[in-house]
């Protein structure tokens, strides 16, 4: 399936910006099942100093800084990317987590760092009891790493509300275990923080799912949004995605944009002004599907 | 009793009592209790002394310990007893021999960190064959993933210091390691010009190294690092609300660096950029006092704006701009240590001299099971941190004297994170004498030795910072006391000329060099302390005359009723108190007044608050001072007792204290006024004093003279404000005649050439703003001009005759009209200062995110 995914941010300051730098991750990464044909991003008004490259974690980022002043800034990101659906996958199969977890971690042998460096808990994913509580039935001795992935999925999507009000950006996994609600950030974060709180190696996943609009309404323009799931890293299959908020196993119908620990490693747009008093901003996303070849199965 | 004898009595006095503990090290004195023949000299040179003379010393250094003002937390509480910093007359000192080894090891463990930052934040070979355990590294908080791939071509580290215990068997083991900042070496130059001060005799005698020389090779450094001859460089603070700004700030000042804050800098690109009044200057080089993960909004953690936004950024793009390099601190992680032996062997082929504590990581299985099953052995505290502040060092768990729930959390915490956490057993410290009113006393300590990159490799302070440690819970640099100690190196050689840095006769071109750079914060500052300065010293001038009692002239009542006039105006400013009801005249009145114009905080002009005022910004500044004004600063430090003294004081005592005062502020001023190069910096400082002082005095000229009087009252009052205008001389050896109000008007108002008249002042408003960097473009007058001038020509085109002329409604009007442009005109200005030179100070930073939703 190939997608045009358009996101486009416009902010309005109450006051004059005199300077403003931003840290941005709008350009989807090539990974494995994902072609990028194309990506821009337009920035308005024109930055004074912008370089691009690959962040930590492998992620394409670009860094920016306008300083002239300015009241209106508006990033528009556009890019193209064929994704290729998953082959089936069986979670039940595979080594035991709590002996799958001993590889990641012994010394004088190679050690994948990749792996090894997501099994261990972030800022947003810290652990504490009630995390090891909520992970408790989910991760029996015994289960296979995706297994407990796929539990975690499960029990996330029934035990939890969808509620943009209940948190923020900031909000860490423990405090949204109390709230009981939450957007797809803060569910991807609490399965992060279930999985690393017993060493399990996983990944904080940013990007765009296709949204279909109810039989008989046309899609309306811009009403998409950018979306986040979780990827959990097994010794027989490498990564692999789960999405909590939707209770399903993604294949070409997400987009992956960028990996983290968490959502403060890979946020799309973060930025410090000089300046500007209030703001208001505007959010417009689009996930086009530009080919609809025949889907199997349905 | 002959010479010798006394020579052999002071000798038995001075080891009296000196009683090796049982088992620990000592410094002074071997096993067998005779000196150690390294400190010889120094003993020999002590003994010359006699006891009281030892004592006399003591007691000077601690004064120059409280002049310097050293660990005095600017913004803290003045009623809340601090920790005080302490600097005993004893030096530690260390032979030649026993030096050469140390800098060796030191310079060793330096290299050997400078390898382990460039894999660990370059290809990670260790990492990944397990030299280093990887979960050491990515659980702890210093690791700073923005930072990966930064390389910097001369290394990560400039500066590394090494916290020593000395064990039982005298081999030094280390107990920390600190390479996120200059981690306290300000104090260990303090230390050393304070102790030099007291002791120079003996150091000279004993033939210990100085310390200049570690420093200008230093500069030279930096310099070579930066590729200029002359580059601009800064070391960036936490602030004054930091407890070390004091180290920075001496630091700055030594090594004549800028001392900025991160509202300071601004960063454009690959550049970092200084704010000053003529706008935005290049940085070459900054010395990093903040902690890393703090350092950049944008990138790193987002609630701290110490650093710039865009700091990491600058720094991958030129690697070489930051010193240390930004996520440095990784290093300093506890577990590391038994880590160092095989990565020496492996990084540098050599084997690594000087070894840590012996420590438990519990990120590791085994360990954490074998600390477990032995909890009561151990001391379990953080891997890693964060702080480089000598004597701060935390002193951990100790599972034996838990109570049963603590315990249980510490089985919880080394289970949860163990990753984040090190054990260890006590392994004492060795002792080292420190001088006491009864003799010298044993004490155990620690020792804080400080390396810096030159251009060829390491080269270690020969000096150090040795402090007092509580042996019986500290397993690191934790002291209880404060009490610190110089150390003398002795030369293995004659050392070359002593050269110091201060160079105190070439201050003022230093100074020059290092300001031609002025940032919009210090510019605002200096304002601020010019117009506290003048503050304090005219209310305090207006009690003087207003009590008048050492004042031979004229004692008359009308007199003293001018000075209870302006006594109560001058406290009615800022707030609307109530002044005590009483009949006039009546004596002790103005002692009341004065009284409360000395101490009552709600007033804007009472003494106190100026003087808080002088000791805040003064103290932001205080790398801009003189030595001799910085000492004077802490006098301006006025306590809770003080105003409370004050409030109930005598007539007399309270003159006496103003006395004092006053010459207090002289001899601030005057400090300022010879050591101060006359450039930006001095330009603010002085055009804070000169608005103040025109305001102030046309605010008595308009309180005492808008409105005619009695012939007896003018002339009582001609004869107070002359004399609080401090030109009653001039007066008489101009006119010898009796005061007369248009000669009066004429010498304070419009004579250009007394340095007391509102036209003086004004004139020299002019004469700055005008010396000051232009930055609106065109040939238009800038608004602070602009009232200056129409301020000028107004007081020029005036007619002392028609001033003096009271009207129909017993009103001078053109005296009246001319008092109230300047005083509408003079807080103006102010205002349009600020706006135009301050601007830049008041951007406050802040953050936007956008989330995921969905």
């Amino acid at each position: 399936m190939i997608y045009e995914v358009s996101h486009r941010t416009s902010y309005r300051y109450e006051s004059t910006v005199t300077q403003s730098q931003h840290l941005i991750h709008l350009a989807p990464r090539a990974v494995a099942r994902q072609t990028v044909q194309r990506h821009m991003l337009l920035i308005e008004p024109t930055p004074t100093w912008r370089h691009d490259f690959t962040d930590y974690f492998g992620n394409p980022v670009s860094v920016l800084g306008i300083d002239n002043e300015h009241r209106e800034l508006v990033m528009h990101a556009r890019s193209t990317i064929d994704v290729a659906a998953r082959g089936p996958i069986d979670v039940k199969a595979g080594k035991a987590w709590d002996e799958a977890r001993q590889r990641s971690g012994g010394r004088n042998h190679d050690t994948d760092l990749d792996v090894a460096q997501y099994a261990l808990p972030s800022p947003a994913t810290a652990t504490g009891a009630a995390v090891l509580d909520y992970a408790r039935p989910s991760a029996q001795p015994g289960r296979s790493v995706l297994a407990v992935a796929w539990d975690l999925t499960c029990r996330i999507y029934d035990d939890f509300e969808f509620d943009s009000q209940a948190t923020d950006v900031s909000t860490p996994a423990i405090e949204v275990l109390r709230k009981r609600r939450g957007v797809c950030q803060d569910f991807a974060h609490l399965a992060l923080a279930c999985l690393r709180a017993h060493r399990i190696s996983a990944r904080y996943v940013s990007g765009y799912i296709l949204t279909r609009p109810p039989p008989g309404m046309v899609r309306m323009q811009g009403a998409d949004a950018s979306h986040a799931w979780f990827s959990v890293w097994a010794p027989e299959t490498g990564w692999v995605d789960f999405d909590p908020t939707n209770r399903l196993m993604p294949s070409d119908e997400h987009i992956a944009f960028a990996y983290g620990r968490e959502y403060g490693d890979i946020s799309p747009i973060s930025g410090v002004l000089l300046g500007g008093g209030r703001h208001h901003v505007d959010v417009a996303v689009d996930v086009v599907p530009v080919v609809s070849a025949p889907r199997p199965g349905e | 009793m002959t010479v010798d004898a006394h020579t052999q009595e002071r000798e038995l006095d001075l080891l009296e009592g000196y009683c090796p503990a049982s088992g620990a090290y000592d410094e002074l004195v071997g096993p067998d209790r005779t000196p150690r023949p390294h400190w010889s000299t120094f003993l020999h040179a002590l003994r010359r002394l006699t006891p009281r003379d030892r004592l006399a010393r003591a007691s000077r250094l601690d004064r120059q310990v409280r002049e310097t003002g050293l660990v005095h937390d600017v913004f803290a509480d003045p009623e809340k007893p601090q920790q005080q910093w302490r600097l005993n007359l004893m030096p530690l000192i260390l032979s030649a021999d026993e030096w050469s080894w140390l800098e060796r090891a030191i310079s060793q463990r330096a290299r050997l960190f400078n390898a382990i930052l460039a894999d660990v934040y370059g290809p990670q070979r260790l990492l990944r064959r397990g030299k280093i355990p990887p979960t050491l590294v990515f659980g702890d908080a210093s690791y700073l993933r923005a930072c990966q791939g930064i390389q910097p071509a001369e290394g990560h580290l400039q500066f590394y210091a090494a916290d020593l215990a000395r064990s039982y068997d005298g081999s030094w083991r280390v107990i920390d390691n600190h390479a996120e900042t200059p981690a306290g070496v300000g104090y260990a130059v303090a230390n050393r010009v304070m102790h030099a001060d007291v002791t120079d005799d003996l150091f000279s005698e004993c033939r210990a190294r100085r310390i200049s020389t570690h420093f200008s090779n230093l500069q030279s450094a930096l310099a070579e690092r930066s590729g200029r001859g002359d580059p601009t460089v800064a070391l960036l603070t936490p602030g004054p609300a930091h407890g070390d700004y004091f180290s920075h700030a001496y630091l700055a000042r030594y090594l004549d660096l800028a001392l900025v804050e991160g509202g300071d800098l601004r960063v454009v690109g690959d550049e970092v950029f200084l704010k000053t009044l003529e706008g935005l200057k290049k940085l070459d080089l900054l010395v990093r006092c903040i902690e890393g993960g703090k350092a950049d909004p944008l990138e790193l953690d987002p609630s701290s704006f110490l650093g710039p936004s865009g700091l990491v950024h600058a720094s991958r793009r030129s690697p070489g701009l930051m010193i240390n390099a930004i996520g440095s601190a990784v290093i300093e992680n506890r577990a590391l240590g038994a880590y160092l032996p095989g990565l020496c062997e492996e990084l540098l082929g050599e084997a690594l001299m000087l070894h840590d504590a012996p420590r438990w990581w519990l990120g590791d299985e085994t360990a954490r099971q074998h600390v477990e099953d032995r909890l009561d052995e151990f001391v379990i505290r953080p891997a890693s941190e964060g702080t480089g502040r000598p004597g701060q060092a935390v002193r951990g768990r100790v599972a034996g004297v838990l109570s049963a729930d603590e315990r249980t959390q510490l089985i919880i915490d080394l289970k949860r994170h163990g990753e984040a956490l090190v054990a260890e057993q006590r392994a004492g410290f060795g002792t080292m004498p420190s001088l006491t009113s009864q003799g010298l006393q044993q004490k155990a300590f620690g020792l804080r030795l400080f390396a810096a990159a030159s251009s060829d490799g390491f080269s270690v302070m020969p000096g150090g910072l040795a402090m007092g440690v509580d042996a019986e819970t500290a397993v690191a640099l934790s002291t209880s006391d404060g009490e610190t100690h110089d150390v003398w190196v002795m030369a293995s050689e004659p050392e070359r000329p002593h050269s110091s840095l201060w160079r105190p006769r070439l201050e003022s071109a230093l100074v020059q060099r290092s300001q031609r750079t002025l940032q919009s914060r210090v510019a605002d500052n200096l304002f601020w302390l010019g117009r506290y300065l003048e503050r304090a010293d005219w209310t305090m001038r207006v009690i003087r005359s207003s009590l008048g009692r050492r004042l031979e002239y004229l004692e008359s009542a009308p007199t003293r009723h001018a000075g209870d006039v302006c006594l109560e105006m001058l406290i009615s400013k800022g707030a609307a108190l109530s002044i005590p009801a009483g009949s006039r005249r009546v004596s002790g009145r103005s002692a009341t007044l004065a009284g409360q114009l000395v101490s009552e905080r709600d007033s804007t002009y009472s003494v106190i608050n100026s003087f808080d005022g002088i000791y805040r910004v003064a103290s932001l500044t205080r790398d801009r001072l003189s030595l001799e004004a910085w000492r004077t600063l802490a006098s301006f430090r006025v306590d809770e007792t003080w105003r409370r003294r004050m409030a109930e004081a005598s007539a007399s005592e309270l003159q006496d204290e103003i006395e004092d005062k006053l010459s207090l502020v002289a001899t601030f001023s005057g400090h300022l006024h010879e050591n101060m190069t006359r450039n930006f910096g001095w330009f603010f400082l002085d055009m804070g004093r000169r608005l103040e002082r025109a305001y102030n005095l046309c605010d008595v000229l308009h309180l005492l003279f808008h409105a005619g009087q009695s012939e007896d009252e003018s002339n009582e009052h001609l004869n107070f404000i002359l004399r609080l205008a401090d030109s009653y001389i001039t007066y008489r050896s101009r006119y010898r005649l009796q005061p007369m109000l248009p000669l009066v008007l004429d010498l304070l108002v419009m004579d250009e050439t007394n340095p007391r008249s509102v036209a003086y002042q004004v004139a020299g408003l002019m004469r700055h703003l005008e010396a000051l960097p232009q930055q609106s473009g065109g040939n238009a007058l800038t608004r602070e001009r602009r009232i200056v001038l129409a301020l000028q020509t107004a007081i020029r085109l005036a007619d002392v005759t028609e001033l003096a002329t009271v009207g129909s409604d017993k009103v001078r009007p053109a005296l009246a009209t001319l008092l109230r442009q300047a005083l509408k005109d003079l807080p103006e200005l102010s205002d349009a200062i600020s706006r135009r030179y301050f601007r830049l100070v008041d951007d406050q930073p802040h953050r936007v995110v956008l989330r995921h939703e969905a």
